[in-house]
């Protein structure tokens, strides 16, 4: 799925990320655990195309967007990317149906299309009866449900998923890990940082990262 | 592009009080806008019309003055006629009168006085006597003013002989003047007018009209100085360019100054409207960031979101423009009621006011817009 050679990020003189290499397989789900400022957010937006501002090579799909104009950017995020992020991020005057819609205006979908798409996903993440709905009338757990039905409404490949369950309780976390897993085992690959080791168990693999470098096990992170 | 209209009406449906004041600016300059248009619309349409009721277009309007109040009779005689139209470029030339009285000597026993004398009108409510005209028939009848009735019969004139210039006529009823019209002294038959008075009525005015191909202004300068040279009465007075137009002509003036002003109104008011816009684009825009980091994130190219912001500044201003249309519309019929003519808003007025809006939304939108799509994107997404 993607693979990375020896990326760095530096703001001004300090070190984000330092001699990242990583390599993810099709369908794999792969957590990356961290203390805060360790660099995880840095690394998942160069991961997602948000940040093109690094050194090393980023290859997804084996090709490199080094290079790619802004536009070109946003239609392989809109493609092939799914973003869910730890405070849900939702649009909070748009009702529920109109969140997980957002990707779909962006897409070259037929309006018909949109809404078969938009109404599998919710009742893939089991919000069926609460479309019209506002977020703020939903509980923590409902609204990542929105954020998750919203990140996988364009059928991405890659869902890249940062603290999902960092606003959740550990029931609701449960549930939206379970969520996660069915969509792992459907074929679509995810990434998701965590710094929950609990929730870091879904994962079939968990890399580490320190002060700005990765690490393969939690061994040599404490070294 | 449905999607980002209604995104847009959502987001202006959010903050009705805030948009609201913004677009006051707008729709004052568009109700203004409206109203200048409909105003000169209506008074080109009634000056158009008028050219062509009295085809002045292509005229030139001589007339003279005599020096003395008391001399009716000179003027333009049929010798002038002949010079003016051996000028060149003029098609043909009538001549008129200013007034078209006969200015008349009337005795009634041994008192003589003068009066002012015209054709009777087709209809006319007398105070005594029967009728409300003459016919041609009626040749010795007249009607007088009851001025003159009362000046010269001392009041009883009713069925009484009056001598006009050596001819005798019988009173046959009398009309008041009322306190705001005019009216001549002595009314007779069309028949009579024609016969015994036409003649004495000086013809003061030439109307040149003028070849489509020459200069208003070199004939109606030549005219002017042939008759300086051959007029016959040219010693008993002056020959000037009178302005049939004069009147219309100070009142497009008028009209004019109204519309600058109206228009510097508008102008003033759009330009502040378009800063009012900006100012609230901007405040959107800040406000307005997370929702920009997702829709980024999500596949919304920068082009997307600067769309989104401008069609949503297009369309604050188009509502605004739409509020002045209306209010523009209602206002301009209550102008009517002010006007010696009536203001029209034409389709114009509207497609004018429609696109001075989108302008106004696309113009002062398009730099808070640009900022929105601009944005870094990691930036965007650490907003709560």
């Amino acid at each position: 799925m993607l693979k990375v050679n020896d990326i760095g990020k530096t703001y001004g003189k300090f070190i984000a990320l330092e001699n990242i290499d990583l390599e993810v397989a099709d369908g794999e789900f792969l957590a990356i655990m961290g203390p805060s400022g360790s660099g995880k957010s840095t690394l998942i937006n160069i991961l997602g195309l948000l940040d093109q501002n690094y050194t090393g090579e980023y290859l997804l799909k084996e090709k490199s967007y080094k290079d790619a104009s802004d536009n070109y950017l946003s239609k392989i995020r809109g493609d092939q990317l799914g973003f869910v992020f730890q405070n849900f991020k939702l649009l909070t005057t748009y009702s529920v149906y109109e969140n997980i819609e957002v990707p779909l205006i962006y897409s070259k979908q037929k309006q018909a299309n949109k809404r078969e798409l938009v109404e599998s996903v919710i009742k893939k993440v089991g919000l069926e009866g609460k479309e019209k709905n506002l977020p703020s009338e939903l509980s923590g757990g409902q609204q990542q449900r929105v954020a998750i039905a919203r990140a996988i409404v364009n059928r991405p490949n890659l869902i890249i998923a940062d603290e999902p369950t960092g606003a959740l309780d550990s029931k609701t976390s449960k549930e939206i890990m379970n969520i996660f897993t069915d969509l792992n085992e459907s074929g679509t690959t995810v990434i998701m940082v965590t710094h929950d080791s609990e929730v870091a168990e879904y994962a079939m693999r968990t890399v580490f990262i320190r002060d700005g470098r990765l690490y393969n096990d939690e061994k040599s992170v404490k070294k | 592009m449905l999607d980002k209209v209604m995104i847009a009406l959502k987001s202006i449906g959010k903050n009705k009080n805030r948009n609201f004041l913004t677009m006051l600016g707008i729709i004052i300059g568009i109700t203004s806008v409206i109203c200048i248009l409909a105003i000169g619309d209506g008074f080109t349409k009634v000056e158009t019309k008028g050219l062509q009721d009295h085809n002045t277009k292509n005229r030139v309007t001589l007339s003279f003055t005599p020096s003395s109040d008391d001399d009716t009779t000179s003027g333009f005689t049929r010798n002038d006629l002949s010079v003016l139209e051996g000028i060149t470029g003029v098609d043909h030339v009538k001549l008129t009168s200013v007034n078209p009285e006969a200015s008349v000597t009337v005795q009634h026993q041994a008192k003589k006085s003068s009066a002012g004398l015209n054709k009777v009108p087709k209809k006319l409510k007398l105070s005594e006597g029967f009728g409300t005209t003459l016919n041609t028939n009626d040749t010795s009848d007249i009607f007088i003013s009851k001025d003159l009735a009362d000046k010269v019969f001392k009041g009883k004139a009713l069925n009484k002989r009056l001598v006009i210039n050596d001819n005798v006529f019988v009173v046959s009823g009398i009309y008041k003047i009322g306190d705001f019209s005019y009216r001549p002294d002595i009314y007779v038959s069309k028949t009579t007018f024609k016969q015994l008075f036409a003649s004495q009525i000086s013809q003061d005015e030439a109307k040149i009209y003028v070849k489509s191909s020459a200069s208003k202004k070199r004939v109606s300068k030549s005219a002017l100085n042939e008759m300086k040279k051959f007029g016959e009465d040219a010693k008993l007075g002056k020959y000037g360019v009178s302005h049939v137009d004069q009147i219309t002509k100070s009142f497009t003036k008028t009209l004019n100054n109204i519309t600058y002003f109206v228009a510097f109104v508008a102008g003033i008011s759009l330009l502040i409207a378009g800063i009012g816009v900006m100012n609230v684009m901007y405040i959107t825009v800040s406000e307005r960031r997370k929702e920009i980091g997702i829709r980024r994130a999500f596949g919304a190219t920068s082009g997307d979101i600067r769309n989104q912001f401008l069609i949503e500044s297009i369309i604050l201003c188009v509502i605004g423009g739409l509020i002045g249309i209306a209010l523009g519309y209602s206002l301009v019929s209550i102008i009517n009621h002010f006007l010696p003519f009536k203001a029209v808003v034409t389709a114009y007025a509207i497609v004018m006011s429609l696109s001075v809006s989108t302008a106004v939304g696309l113009i002062f939108g398009f730099i808070p817009s640009n900022k929105a799509a601009k944005s870094s994107l990691v930036g965007l997404l650490k907003e709560e």
